[in-house]
C-alpha cells in the first residue's frame, strides 16, 4: 500500500501549477480573438491538451504502485525498444513539419524519439551505476555510455529533428559528470558549445572564453595536457567559425545565424520571428496586457505561439510577474528534483533522477534562450507548457517516476 | 574514509554544482526578462502598438469641374482596386489570386515584379478598376491571402454630354519617373496627362488622409482602431469653375463630329473661354482606364491625332482671316488711309502674277475686306516689304497675339511663326530671300503660321477696342474650405491701334457678312455678326478653311474661331459653324435649321462636285447670254453664291 504521507506532495503541487499555467498559455494562444486566423484542428488543441493532461496525472498515479526496480530492470528492454521505434520511424514515419519523426502505432502519431530520451537515460544509467565511478583513466567506459547516447542522436539526426539531437548531445556531460567524471574534463567537453556560442557573437569573446575555460580547466585538474586540449579546441573552433563566415557561408547565412543577437540582419526570415518574440515579450511589461489580450499573440505575429513560441504568450499577456513567476516555478521544480537526488541513496535511481532532471532543464533554457533571444532560435517546446500531448505525457512520466523513486527511496537503497 | 563516505562527498558537490548550474539558468533568463519587459519596455510597447495598427492611405477625392453655371462637367465614380503588400505577400497565393480575380497568374506575377521594384513595404495597387464582383470575391477571401487589401478609389466620370478631353484632359497611372519625382504619389495613382487635370494638378489632386486600423500578422484589417487622433481626414480636391458655356461646348462637339479641326469662342471682354473643340476628339474615360490598352494604341496610331489639341497648337497660316490686321497695320504705318483706293487689275504682277479671286476694281480697306481682295493687301505687302518694315510688320503683327503664346491655362499651346528678318535668315540663310518671299504673307499664306486660340484673341482686339486679352479656361477655384480665388483678368491695350481704324475694319467685317463670303450663311436677321473667311493653302491636300467672327457688331460678346481642315473655302466650311456657336450663345437655340443641317451634314468633295456642275452650267449660261443679250441679271441665288464662292482669295 502506497504511504501517501510519503509521496513528494510539493513536486506534485508543481507539476500541477506548469501543467495549469501551460493549459491557460495555450488556450489563450489558439481560444482567445486569435482563433479567427488558425484553423480548426489548432483551435481544438486546446481540447485535445486537456485530455492528456487528464490522462497524465491518471498515468502519475498508476506509476506509484509499480516497483522502482522495474525501471532498472526494463531499461535495456525500454532502450531496445525505442531505438527499434525510432529505425522504423525512418523508414515508415510520417513526415510532419519537415521532420519524418512521428510513427502512426493504432490510431495516434508516436515521436519515438520522445520515447527514447528518457528510456536511454534509464539504460546510461543502469550500464554506469554497474561500472561505478569513471575516472580520466577509466576512459572505455565513458565511451561506451557515450555509444548508448549517439545512436539516438544519430537517428534524431537522420529524422531532421536537430533540436531533439541537441538536447541529448548536452544531456552527455551532465550524466556523466555526475557519474564521476572529472569536472574539468566535464568543461572540456562542453567547451565547443560556450565558445562557440560567443564566437558568432563576436570572435573577441570566443577567444576570451576559451582562454577562461583552458584557466578553469587547469585550476581544476592540475594537468596541462587538458588545459592545452581545451585552448587548442577553443581555437580550432573560433578559427573554424570564422572561416565559415567569411569564405564558406552565403551572406544571408551568415545574417539567419547571427540574428537572435540582431534581428535586424535578418528583417525578413529569422529576424522578423525574433523580432516579432522580443516585442511581445517586452509589450508584456510588469503586469502582462491581460488574459487573451496581448496584442502580439491575438493578432497571430507569433510564429508557432502554442507550441515553441508559448513564453512569449505568457510574458505577453502576464508580464514580468507571469513570466518571472514561471521560470522560478521552474526552477523550484529542478531544485526539488535535485534535492530529491540528494536525499536518495540508490545510484541508479540518482543517476535517472539527474538525467530527468536536466533533461527538463536543457530544454527549459533553450526554449526559453530561444523565445528571448538569448540563443539562436531553436524549435524545442517548453516541457509542460508547449502544446504536445505526447511530450506532456512522456515529461509527466519522468515527474511519475521521480516521485516513485522517491516514494520507494528507503527499500530502494537498502537492497541495491 | 570509506568508498561510500567517498562518493557522498563527491555527490554532494556534485549536486551543488548542478544546483548551481539550475540556479545559474534562473538568474541569467530572470535578468533578461528584466531587461526585456522592465528596462525596454519603452521601446517595446509602441513597437507591438504600431505593429498591430497599419496606416492606410484614403485617397481624396479629386476636384470636380464645373462649367460657368455650375453645371458639373467632370466628376469621380468610385471604382475598386485590389492592392498589394509585396513584404507580406505569399507567391504561392498567386494561383488563389489568380482564381478568385479571374487575372492570368502571368499578369499577377507581372504586376507583382512591378510592385515589387516601386517598394517592397508599401502598399501598390495590383489591380486598378475591378468589378464590385471581383472585389468582394476577394474581399471575403482577403483573411487567406496575406498582404492582399483593397483600396475603394474614384475614377472620372463626365455626366454630361460634353467630353472637351482636350479641354480636361486626362488621367494616367502614375509612371515610375513621376513617382520619383513627386513622393507624395503611390504607385497606381492617377495624374493628370492633359488639359486642366494636368494645369491644375495641384489643386485638383487634394491631400489624401490616413487611417488607422487593427490588423493582423497577415495584414488583414480587424477594423477601425478607436485613435481618432492619428486618424487624418483625407483633404478633397478643390474644385474648379470653368469659364466654358455647356451647352456651346457640347455644341461645337456635335457640330465638329467626323469633322478635322478646332473650334475656339471666348468673352472678348475678359478672355474667358467659352467653348473650346478640336475634332477629332477621344474619350478621356478609355483612356483614364487601364483595362483598355487597345484604345490607347490606337489612339496613338490614329492617322487624324486625336491626341492632338488642334485648338492651341494646330499651327496653319490664316489665310484671308489675316487681312483685318494688315489693314490695321497698313494705317498705322500711313500706308494706307480708310479712303485710299486702289485699282486691282486683276493678278498682281510683281516678278509674278499673284492671283486674286476678287473681281478687278476699285477698292478701299473696306472693300477689300468685304471681297476679300487679295491684290489690295499684296500691293501692301510690297511696300511694307520694299521698304523695310519686314521686322515691324512681324512685331506689330504679334502684338495681336497672332505667332505667339496665349499663355492658356491649356498644356502644350505652340506659339506658330511669324516671320521676320532674323527668322527668314535662318530658315532661308542670310541674303537668299526676297521680297518675293514676303509677298503671300499679306495674305496670310506662305510662312506664316498661327493657331485657331491664337486667331481668336487677335480677333477680340478688333472687337474690344485694342485689347489683348489672356484667354483662360479656369474662373474660380473653390478651395476645400470654401475659400474661392477668382482668375484675374489680364487685358493690355494695344498702344498703337487706333479706335478710327479700329471702326473701319469693323465695318469691313460686318460687311463680310452682309455681301462677302459669310453672307450666305453667316449674315442673322436679328444678330450682326462681323467676321472674316479664310482658305489656307495646303500643299499636303485641300485646303484649309478658316473664319474668324464676332458678335454682335456693335458690343461684340462673343469671338469664334474656327478652322476646318481639308474642308475648302472657309465661307462655305468654317463660316457656318462659326455662325452657329454664335447663335446658339447669343440666342441660346438654333433657329436656322438649315444651316444646322447644312453643317452636320458637310461633306466637301460633295459639295465641290456641285458647284464644278453649276460653274459650268453658269459659264454655258454666261456664254449665252453673250451671245444673245447684252447684260443680265443673273439667275439662282445658287448661281451667285458659286461666284462669291470663286471670289473667295485663294
Amino acid at each position: 500500500m502506497i504511504e501517501f504521507g510519503k509521496l513528494n506532495w510539493r513536486l506534485i503541487g508543481i507539476w500541477v501549477l506548469l501543467s495549469a499555467a501551460g493549459l491557460t498559455a495555450i488556450y489563450s494562444a489558439t481560444r482567445g480573438p486569435v482563433s479567427e486566423f488558425l484553423p480548426g484542428f489548432i483551435v481544438n488543441n486546446f481540447n485535445r491538451q486537456l485530455v492528456w493532461v487528464g490522462a497524465s496525472a491518471l498515468m502519475i498515479i498508476i506509476v506509484q504502485f509499480i516497483s522502482p526496480r522495474t525501471f532498472q530492470g526494463a531499461a535495456y528492454i525500454f532502450y531496445g525498444f525505442g531505438v527499434v521505434l525510432m529505425i522504423l520511424t525512418l523508414f515508415a514515419g510520417v513526415e510532419i513539419n519537415g521532420s519524418k519523426s512521428w510513427i502512426r502505432v493504432g490510431p495516434v502519431n508516436v515521436q519515438a524519439g520522445l520515447l527514447t530520451l528518457p528510456a536511454t537515460i534509464l539504460a546510461v544509467s543502469n550500464y554506469l551505476t554497474r561500472k561505478r565511478n569513471i575516472t580520466s583513466e577509466d576512459i572505455r567506459t565513458a565511451l561506451t555510455a557515450l555509444a548508448f547516447f549517439l545512436v539516438p542522436v544519430l537517428l534524431l539526426l537522420l529524422q531532421n529533428e536537430t533540436g531533439l539531437a541537441l538536447v541529448f548531445l548536452l544531456l552527455i556531460p551532465v550524466m556523466l559528470f555526475w557519474s564521476g567524471l572529472p569536472s574539468g574534463i566535464t568543461l572540456l567537453i562542453i567547451s565547443p558549445g560556450i565558445i562557440g556560442y560567443f564566437s558568432i557573437l563576436d570572435w573577441r569573446l570566443g577567444l576570451t572564453s576559451a582562454i577562461l575555460i583552458a584557466g578553469i580547466t587547469f585550476v581544476l585538474q592540475r594537468r596541462m595536457w587538458i588545459s592545452l586540449s581545451a585552448l587548442v579546441l577553443g581555437l580550432v573552433i573560433i578559427g573554424g567559425l570564422e572561416f565559415a563566415f567569411q569564405q564558406v557561408l552565403q551572406p544571408h547565412q551568415i545574417a539567419r545565424i547571427q540574428s537572435f543577437a540582431n534581428p535586424s540582419l535578418d528583417p525578413q526570415g529569422s529576424g522578423w520571428n525574433i523580432l516579432q518574440a522580443k516585442t511581445a515579450i517586452g509589450s508584456g511589461g510588469l503586469t502582462g496586457k491581460g488574459f487573451m489580450e496581448g496584442t502580439q499573440t491575438q493578432l497571430r505575429f507569433l510564429p508557432e505561439q502554442w507550441t515553441d513560441f508559448i513564453y512569449c504568450v505568457v510574458a505577453e499577456e502576464f508580464g514580468f510577474l507571469g513570466a518571472g513567476g514561471l521560470i522560478l516555478l521552474f526552477t523550484l521544480l529542478f531544485i526539488t528534483l535535485l534535492n530529491m537526488v540528494g536525499s536518495h541513496k540508490n545510484p541508479f535511481a540518482q543517476l535517472v533522477m539527474v538525467g530527468f532532471t536536466f533533461l527538463l532543464f536543457i530544454q527549459f533554457i533553450i526554449n526559453i534562450g530561444s523565445a528571448t533571444s538569448l540563443i539562436p532560435i531553436i524549435g524545442i517546446p517548453l516541457p509542460f507548457i508547449s502544446y504536445g500531448g505526447a511530450a506532456f505525457l512522456i515529461n509527466s512520466l519522468m515527474i511519475a517516476v521521480c516521485l516513485n523513486f522517491d516514494l520507494y527511496k528507503r527499500s530502494f537503497s537498502i537492497y541495491s | 574514509m570509506s568508498p561510500t563516505q567517498r562518493s557522498g562527498q563527491l555527490q554532494k558537490r556534485s549536486t551543488r554544482v548542478l544546483k548551481t548550474i539550475v540556479i545559474l539558468g534562473f538568474v541569467i533568463l530572470l535578468f533578461r526578462l528584466i531587461q526585456l519587459q522592465i528596462l525596454n519596455f519603452d521601446t517595446y510597447a509602441p513597437l507591438s502598438m504600431k505593429n498591430s495598427l497599419r496606416m492606410e492611405v484614403v485617397p481624396a477625392s479629386r476636384g470636380i469641374i464645373m462649367d460657368r453655371n455650375q453645371k458639373i462637367l467632370v466628376e469621380n465614380t468610385p471604382v475598386y482596386a485590389i492592392t498589394v503588400t509585396p513584404s507580406l505577400f505569399d507567391e504561392e497565393k498567386i494561383p488563389l489570386l489568380a482564381q478568385l480575380s479571374g487575372f492570368p497568374e502571368e499578369e499577377i506575377e507581372t504586376r507583382l515584379r512591378a510592385a515589387r521594384s516601386y517598394s517592397w513595404h508599401r502598399t501598390s495597387i495590383l489591380f486598378q478598376e475591378v468589378s464590385f464582383d471581383i472585389f468582394s470575391s476577394i474581399e471575403e477571401n482577403i483573411w487567406r491571402l496575406p498582404g492582399i487589401g483593397n483600396q475603394i478609389g474614384s475614377r472620372r466620370n463626365y455626366p454630361g454630354e460634353v467630353l472637351a478631353p482636350h479641354i480636361f484632359g486626362y488621367l494616367r497611372e502614375a509612371s515610375p519617373e513621376d513617382l520619383k519625382q513627386n513622393k507624395e504619389l503611390q504607385m497606381g495613382d492617377q495624374v493628370g496627362r492633359s488639359g486642366l487635370e494636368l494645369t491644375y494638378q495641384q489643386e485638383l489632386r487634394g491631400d489624401k488622409g490616413a487611417r488607422y486600423i487593427r490588423v493582423n500578422a497577415f495584414g488583414a484589417s480587424l477594423g477601425e482602431f478607436p485613435v481618432e487622433d492619428l486618424d487624418r481626414d483625407p483633404v478633397r480636391g478643390s474644385h474648379l469653375i470653368t469659364t466654358l458655356d455647356a451647352e456651346l461646348q457640347q455644341l461645337g462637339e456635335t457640330l465638329m463630329e467626323g469633322k478635322t479641326g478646332a473650334i475656339v469662342a471666348m468673352d472678348p471682354t475678359n478672355g474667358e473661354i467659352l467653348s473650346l473643340v478640336s475634332a477629332p476628339q477621344f474619350d478621356p474615360e478609355k483612356l483614364s482606364s487601364t483595362t483598355d490598352p487597345e484604345y490607347w494604341q490606337q489612339v496613338n496610331a490614329d492617322s487624324l491625332t486625336p491626341l492632338f489639341n488642334r485648338a492651341i497648337s494646330s499651327r496653319q497660316p490664316p489665310g484671308s482671316t489675316f487681312k483685318p490686321f494688315m489693314g490695321l497695320f497698313g494705317m498705322d504705318l500711313n500706308l494706307i488711309t480708310p479712303r485710299t483706293e486702289i485699282v486691282s487689275t486683276g493678278p498682281y504682277i510683281r516678278g509674278r502674277a499673284y492671283g486674286d479671286t476678287a473681281e478687278p476694281g476699285v477698292y478701299d480697306l473696306e472693300k477689300a475686306l468685304a471681297k476679300s481682295s487679295n491684290y489690295y493687301f499684296f500691293w501692301m505687302m510690297e511696300r511694307i516689304a520694299t521698304r523695310g518694315h519686314l521686322n515691324r510688320w512681324s512685331a506689330k503683327m504679334k502684338d495681336f497675339g497672332m505667332g505667339e503664346k496665349t499663355g492658356i491655362d491649356l498644356p502644350f499651346e505652340r506659339s506658330g511663326i511669324m516671320p521676320d528678318s532674323t527668322w527668314m535668315n535662318q530658315t532661308f540663310g542670310e541674303r537668299k530671300w526676297g521680297v518675293g518671299d514676303l509677298m503671300s504673307l499679306g495674305i496670310g499664306q506662305g510662312m506664316v503660321s498661327v493657331s485657331p486660340l491664337q486667331m481668336v484673341v487677335a480677333a477680340s482686339v478688333i472687337a474690344n477696342g485694342g485689347y489683348v486679352v489672356k484667354p483662360h479656361i479656369v474662373k474660380e477655384v473653390i478651395y476645400p474650405d470654401q475659400s474661392r480665388t477668382s482668375v484675374a483678368v489680364e487685358r493690355r491695350r494695344v498702344e498703337w491701334l487706333r479706335e478710327s481704324d479700329l471702326q473701319v475694319v469693323r465695318e469691313g467685317m460686318r460687311r463680310v457678312v452682309t455681301e462677302g463670303g459669310g453672307r450666305f450663311y453667316v449674315n442673322m436677321q436679328d444678330v450682326a455678326v462681323a467676321g472674316k473667311t479664310g482658305t489656307a493653302q495646303n500643299p499636303h491636300g485641300r485646303d484649309h478653311g478658316w473664319f474668324i467672327s464676332f458678335a454682335p457688331a456693335e458690343d461684340p460678346k462673343i469671338v469664334v474661331a474656327v478652322l476646318l481642315e481639308n474642308s475648302g473655302f472657309g465661307s462655305i466650311s468654317a463660316a457656318p459653324v462659326a455662325s452657329l456657336m454664335i447663335e446658339q450663345y447669343l440666342k441660346g437655340t438654333i433657329e436656322r435649321t438649315r444651316v444646322l443641317d447644312y453643317v452636320m451634314n458637310f461633306d466637301v468633295v460633295e459639295i465641290e462636285a456641285r458647284r464644278a456642275e453649276r460653274e459650268r452650267e453658269a459659264e454655258e449660261a454666261r456664254t449665252q447670254q453673250e451671245a444673245g443679250e447684252a447684260q443680265g441679271t443673273q439667275g439662282t441665288q445658287e448661281a451667285r453664291e458659286t461666284q462669291e464662292v470663286q471670289g473667295e482669295i485663294r
